[in-house]
């Protein structure tokens, strides 16, 4: 991945150049200075290519001179309606075009400082490549960019307002990294040692095994685990940000990490099921949120919490039918044992509140399928006890390009949750199955404000967006990080 | 439907006392009050009753037979309502049922007897019922202190009756009674309230381009119709218009259905049936909002002239559908239906109602239906609307990704997703949402709503405001909707 730097605005004497240019406007800057060193070049073959500046649009223009191997021009739409999601897609849409350069200069020379620090960070999240497993690849299949320059007028504040987005898209990169590695590699005890590499960002780490577990009585949790030969842990993330003398309850992040799901005794279909290695999603975002605000010293003291567990059939396995006790006292008959990460939710959740008091809680998990049925792939489904809580979760997600969408809870469907012979059960039926899967999970909130993200359409994505390369999306650090530094902070 | 009498309250009691064990009398309760009566408040403490909206507790031996029937704060007409119907609900058995309203508002008194004769309404057409030793009390008188001041109210709750009613007759009769010629017939006979009447069949939708929907109906012995009712109004504005869906039976066509369950889709005309009840509601009390419903009713046969997946369709907007699964015909049928309104009627408002899809019942259960719409006020209104009278919706999205799957190789859009398409073999598709993003292509510029009411247009079990079977959900919504926002000039 390539070095991001700032430097003031100068006509590179090779390389790639790009040129960020709003709708109908006339070349000025470092454009204009591109179009005279290359004797109207630019503007020969912008109108050759019909480019007007669209959003989106883009256009190459191969060795026009100057010494440059080429000019990629990008559009940014109207300039007045310009806002940072746009610089940030029109960066990642940079990033793409000079990929196979060696060096790039993007001029953002007619931006704000703020907006040419979004094309940074466009470009930077757009970077993201997850090439460990690849021995064999063809040199000139790689990507070749080492150095991304983006020339601003004022290059030391674009530096300045980068610095804390350069420490957002190191979490979002530590997400996709968890959330892509292969289930084999990332066992829970591998994911947790992985939490520790927080430590040097100033987060304090505790894992938990198995044994504390069951003498705590993690009944549900261990449950899950039972199956499987991999431990389960649980990882608690505490990063004390907060100002002296502004210390209040601290927030808390708490994810679902199922290192792999296979659904254990009721075991899912082959088709597709490779896709379960990222079944600990919402435990990965946890993971990355933490590091994207202790990398950018957020003033806020926050706890992130995992659950890690391996879903898998065996000898030893949970059958459907069992009934177990969870850390909260109350039992679960478990009907289907693919519906593991409410249990494993519970048990965290239970634990953070009686440990922490959290000021509230938000989970993240991949759930539920009926989540993806009820919205598709570009909203997760967003449910919430608490009204200001929903809204402060859905307005930071629209404001960085992770829409949520607010989905109903009530008695009614609590309901369909009632078990013969226990306090509940942990399927309610096809009818409404995310909802049923928040309503499980609210029993486990403790008259704390609540808010639970299901991510399971938006985890993962199978196509390419300007920021997002395909894969794992990390969906939710940016939200999240974004509703502490909007609400919650200093 | 039941028939309710107005009476004084001295003379109901007396009735009361003279039928003996043959009369319920059915006592609204206050949340937190106890009865004025010695015997009724001892009762009351001994069984633990609070008054709760919908608990009820029967006490015989004090005043004959009491049913002791909460209306929690006993404020808004709904809290009435469900204490009415879960009061009736206690009577069955009886001869007579005696609701004791006379310390309520005229508003509060009808909505009690609105309850308990929505609880009390049975579909008897086909089955001896004379044996039914559960049947609701076949004479309902409402005691208030003064009849002349209720009347105006209950009349007006009446028709609303008299519209739920009508559709739930509809969604019960069976496809082999209920076809499209004889649907357009019972609507025909609507011309008696002062509805118009309009049935287009044969050539006249083939000259109109309705391609999807004589498409549809093409299979069966009963061809399509599409029926007009028009109720005039006072109010000078354009009408509010109501598009239903009317599949009378759906086999899936060509892309036949599983034999499992198949019986429900003689209810596959829920949306048809709720847009004509609530005509029949605001002719009946005289709505000063004109309106229009227009009703497309088809059924989905399989046969030599049935539609085929493959199908393209010319529709009667002009543009052209691709037929991918000749199952989801509702999506074709109506976008005849809205396209023909938006021009004919140029509404202020349109509203359609189809038991569109399976996915929606995934996404929200039996509990809500799904809100749709290009226009924010309009879907508020909705929901302000289903909320008041227990009808209650969910906003659902219309995202770019929905639209996307439309895109058709060789027509203007395709129906709906391919099968088996999308992340696992296609078992996660947001279909309600697709549907939605294919309709809203034909609602064009005109303020619309879609409401998806697969999953609520039947109850899976008696509750307080009906028994199991068809709820005729959507008239007392679009009643409601109607009084609220379209009977004030434009």
């Amino acid at each position: 991945m390539p070095d991001i730097t700032f430097v003031k605005p100068a006509l590179p004497r090779s390389g790639a150049l790009v040129l960020l240019l709003a709708e109908g406007a006339a070349l000025a800057g470092l454009a204009k200075t591109a179009e005279e060193a290359t004797g109207g070049a630019v503007a020969r073959g912008l109108e050759a290519a019909k480019f007007k500046g669209a959003k989106g649009q883009s256009c190459t223009l191969w060795a026009p001179g100057a010494g440059l191997s080429k000019i990629v021009a990008i559009g940014l739409g109207k300039a007045d309606a310009l806002d940072a999601q746009g610089a940030e897609n029109a960066g990642g849409a940079a990033l793409v075009a000079v990929q196979q350069e060696r060096d790039a200069v993007i001029a953002a020379d007619g931006l704000t400082p703020a907006l040419a620090a979004s094309v940074a960070m466009g470009a930077r999240l757009r970077s993201y490549r997850f090439d460990r497993y690849r021995t064999t690849e063809k040199e000139e299949d790689k990507p070749k960019l080492e150095r991304v320059a983006l020339a601003s007028a004022e290059a030391t504040k674009a530096k300045a307002a980068f610095a804390p987005m350069q420490a957002i898209a190191d979490g979002v990169f530590l997400t996709r990294d968890l959330v892509s590695e292969p289930p084999n590699v990332l066992t829970p005890a591998e994911m947790a040692e992985r939490c520790k590499a927080l430590e040097k960002l100033g987060v304090e780490v505790e894992i938990m095994g198995p044994r504390e577990m069951k003498r705590l009585g993690f009944g549900a949790l261990l449950g899950v685990a039972q199956g499987s030969a991999q431990e389960p842990r649980m990882v608690t993330m505490k990063w004390m940000g907060a100002p002296k003398g502004k210390k209040q309850k601290p927030l808390a992040f708490i994810g679902k990490g199922v290192t792999f799901d296979t659904g254990g005794i009721s075991i899912k279909p082959a088709g597709g099921m490779e896709d379960m290695k990222w079944d600990m999603a919402g435990a990965g975002t946890v993971i990355g949120l933490m590091a994207a605000l202790a990398g950018r010293k957020a003033k806020a003291d926050v706890i992130g919490m995992v659950g890690l567990v391996e879903n898998m059939p065996s000898a030893t396995a949970q059958r459907p039918g069992d009934v177990v006790k969870s850390y909260s006292g109350q039992t679960v008959e478990v009907i289907n044992t693919d519906a593991e990460g409410r249990l494993v939710l519970a048990d965290v959740m239970w634990y953070c509140q009686e440990k922490y008091d959290p000021r509230f809680m938000v989970d993240l998990a991949t759930l539920t399928g009926a989540i993806i049925i009820a919205l598709g792939h570009e909203r997760a489904g967003l449910f919430s006890n608490d009204d200001t809580l929903a809204t402060h979760v859905k307005e930071a997600g629209s404001a960085v390009g992770e829409e949520a969408w607010r989905m109903p809870l009530g008695d009614a469907y609590d309901k369909q949750i009632k078990s013969d012979i226990a306090d509940m059960k942990n399927v309610g039926g096809r009818p409404g199955g995310s909802i049923t899967a928040a309503q499980f999970i609210q029993r486990f909130v403790n008259g704390k404000p609540w808010a639970h993200l299901d991510i399971a359409g938006t985890a993962w994505s199978s196509k390419d967006a300007p920021t997002v390369p395909k894969g794992a999306t990390a969906y939710g650090v940016r939200m999240l990080d974004r509703m502490v530094a909007d609400h919650y902070e200093g | 439907m039941v028939k309710l009498v107005l009476q004084r309250s001295p003379e109901a009691l007396r009735r009361h006392k003279a039928r003996g064990a043959d009369s319920a009398l059915i006592l609204p309760m206050v949340e937190g009050k106890a009865p004025d009566d010695a015997a009724l408040a001892a009762a009351a403490k001994a069984a633990r009753f609070t008054g709760k909206a919908g608990e009820v507790l029967p006490v015989p031996g004090a005043h004959g037979f009491t049913i002791l029937a909460g209306i929690g704060a006993g404020e808004t007409v709904s809290d009435w309502e469900v204490g009415g119907g879960a009061g009736m609900a206690e009577a069955a058995g009886r001869a007579q049922a005696i609701l004791l309203a006379d310390n309520a508002t005229p508003e509060q008194a009808a909505g009690f007897a609105t309850g308990a004769l929505l609880n009390a309404w049975r579909f008897n057409v086909l089955r001896d019922a004379s044996k039914d030793k559960d049947a609701p009390p076949a004479r309902v008188t409402l005691a208030v202190a003064s009849p002349a001041k209720v009347e105006p109210a209950w009349k007006r709750a009446e028709a609303v009756l008299r519209g739920v009613f009508f559709a739930r007759i509809l969604v019960a009769e069976p496809g082999n009674r209920l076809n499209p010629a004889s649907f357009a017939e019972r609507l025909r006979a609507l011309k008696e309230y002062g509805l118009k009447v309009e049935v287009l069949e044969g050539k006249r939708l083939a000259t109109l381009g309705m391609g999807a929907l004589c498409a549809v109906g093409g299979g069966a012995v009963h061809g399509p119709r599409l029926v007009v009712l028009r109720w005039p109004g006072r109010v000078k504005a354009a009408p509010v218009a109501f598009v239903g869906k009317g599949v009378c039976f759906d086999t899936g066509g060509i892309s036949i259905k599983p034999a499992a369950g198949m019986e429900e889709m003689r209810g596959d005309m829920a949306g048809a049936a709720a847009a004509a009840g609530a005509m029949l509601a605001l002719a009946l009390r005289r709505s000063p909002a004109p309106a229009v419903a227009v009703l497309a009713l088809a059924e989905n046969a399989i046969g030599a002239a049935s539609y085929r997946p493959g199908d393209i369709l010319r529709t009667h907007s002009g543009k052209t559908i691709e037929v991918l699964d000749t199952d989801a015909e509702g999506r074709l049928i109506l976008a005849d239906a809205l396209s023909y309104t938006a021009a004919r009627f140029k509404p202020r408002a349109m509203i359609d109602l189809a038991t569109l899809t399976g996915s929606i019942i995934t996404a929200l259960g039996h509990h809500r239906a799904g809100v749709f719409g290009n226009d924010e006020a309009l879907s508020a209104a909705l929901m302000a609307a289903g909320e008041a009278v227990a009808e209650p919706l969910w906003p659902m999205p219309i995202d770019d990704e929905h639209r996307e799957v439309l895109k058709s190789d060789i027509a203007d859009l395709r129906q709906c997703a391919p099968a088996g398409s999308g992340a696992w073999g296609g078992r996660f598709l947001s279909d309600a949402c697709h549907a939605a993003a294919f309709l809203r292509e034909f609602a064009g510029g005109t303020t619309w709503a879609h409401l998806d009411i697969a999953g609520v247009e039947a109850r899976e079990e008696a509750a307080a405001l009906g028994p199991k079977g068809p709820s005729g959900f959507g008239v007392r919504l679009l009643d409601h909707l109607v009084a609220m926002r379209f009977e004030r000039d434009a």
